[in-house]
């Protein structure tokens, strides 16, 4: 019993760019307001879902060729190297250093590196969230 | 008329850095003088100005805010009848749109008016089958689809 879904899978098709961008925004405006690499991350996740919804899982597999696994190992590495590069400098483990640098197209613009952080938070969650559901949804 | 779109901008590209001016406003400017040279030259193209679409999806949203208000008085008179004489029904409509985001777009429209919504689309893609909430003027249904939305969607299109 295949269903014509076309209203479904063009509207995914677009909605996804819109949760995607949304995404970005929340990781990149954890510092100062309400967001960071968790929520980030799961929005993240959600967008990839509606597609899989929409249309199936081995369709996104191919437009997505992304080894979920190794995308969690990617994030601990960068999140615990993060953290491990102060020891290097004679600091305490998990000190953050931040300056301000002047940015083609930004201006000044202050990095920090607990966005490196985040970064690893955000794969980490984009990772293990993917890797349930396509567990799950493998199951034959 | 992706060209056309690429073609002004590259063209307000142009005035600014003829002008040395790169300011958002500089870009207005060249963008608003290639507008001008692109609708003087509009014999020239294969296709009809953009800006003709741009109109054409301007007319679609008032269409669509003028038939969400009327169709909700619409409903609002049926709910507060004190006597329930409306008949459901479903009903076939059959459509001449072709591409995928014209039927997503025609079936939005259908069913964020109310009394009307979709709730299948064949599997060729060539008739809606529409759930109404009164069928006493089906016929009246179909030909307000027909005449404004459809109408509307299909000069969007137009190329």
């Amino acid at each position: 019993m295949k269903v014509n879904n076309v209203i479904l899978q063009f509207t995914a098709k677009i909605v996804f760019f819109i949760i995607f961008f949304f995404a970005i925004h929340i990781f990149f405006a954890g510092h100062y307001t309400p967001g960071g690499g968790f929520v980030g991350g799961l929005v993240t996740a959600s967008a990839i879902v509606l597609l899989i919804i929409a249309f199936d899982l081995n369709t996104v597999q191919r437009l997505l060729p992304i080894n979920y696994v190794y995308l969690v190992a990617i994030g601990l590495i960068l999140a615990l190297g993060t953290a491990a590069i102060s020891m290097f400098v004679d600091q305490p483990f998990f000190t953050h250093f931040f300056d301000y640098f002047y940015l083609p197209l930004f201006g000044k613009t202050s990095l920090h590196t607990a966005a490196l952080f985040d970064l690893g938070v955000y794969l980490v969650v984009v990772g293990v969230t993917m890797t349930i559901i396509q567990t799950i949804g493998d199951d034959e | 008329m992706s060209f056309q779109i690429l073609l002004n901008i590259f063209l307000a590209f142009l005035l600014m850095f003829l002008t040395s001016n790169y300011s958002p406003s500089g870009f207005v400017i060249g963008y608003l003088l290639g507008l001008l040279s692109i609708i003087a030259l509009r014999r020239f193209f294969k296709y009809r100005l953009y800006i003709g679409r741009v109109w054409a999806v301007i007319l679609l949203i008032f269409l669509f805010i003028k038939e969400l208000i009327l169709a909700n008085i619409s409903v609002l008179v049926l709910v507060l009848r004190p006597k329930l004489e409306m008949q459901p029904a479903f009903f076939k409509y059959d459509t001449e749109l072709k591409e995928e985001w014209e039927i997503t777009l025609l079936s939005s429209l259908i069913t964020l008016t109310p009394g009307t919504v979709v709730v299948h689309v064949s599997d060729d893609n060539k008739s809606l089958f529409i759930h109404v909430i009164d069928s006493n003027d089906i016929n009246e249904t179909i030909d307000s689809i027909k005449n404004s939305f459809e109408k509307a969607i299909l000069e969007v299109s137009r190329s």
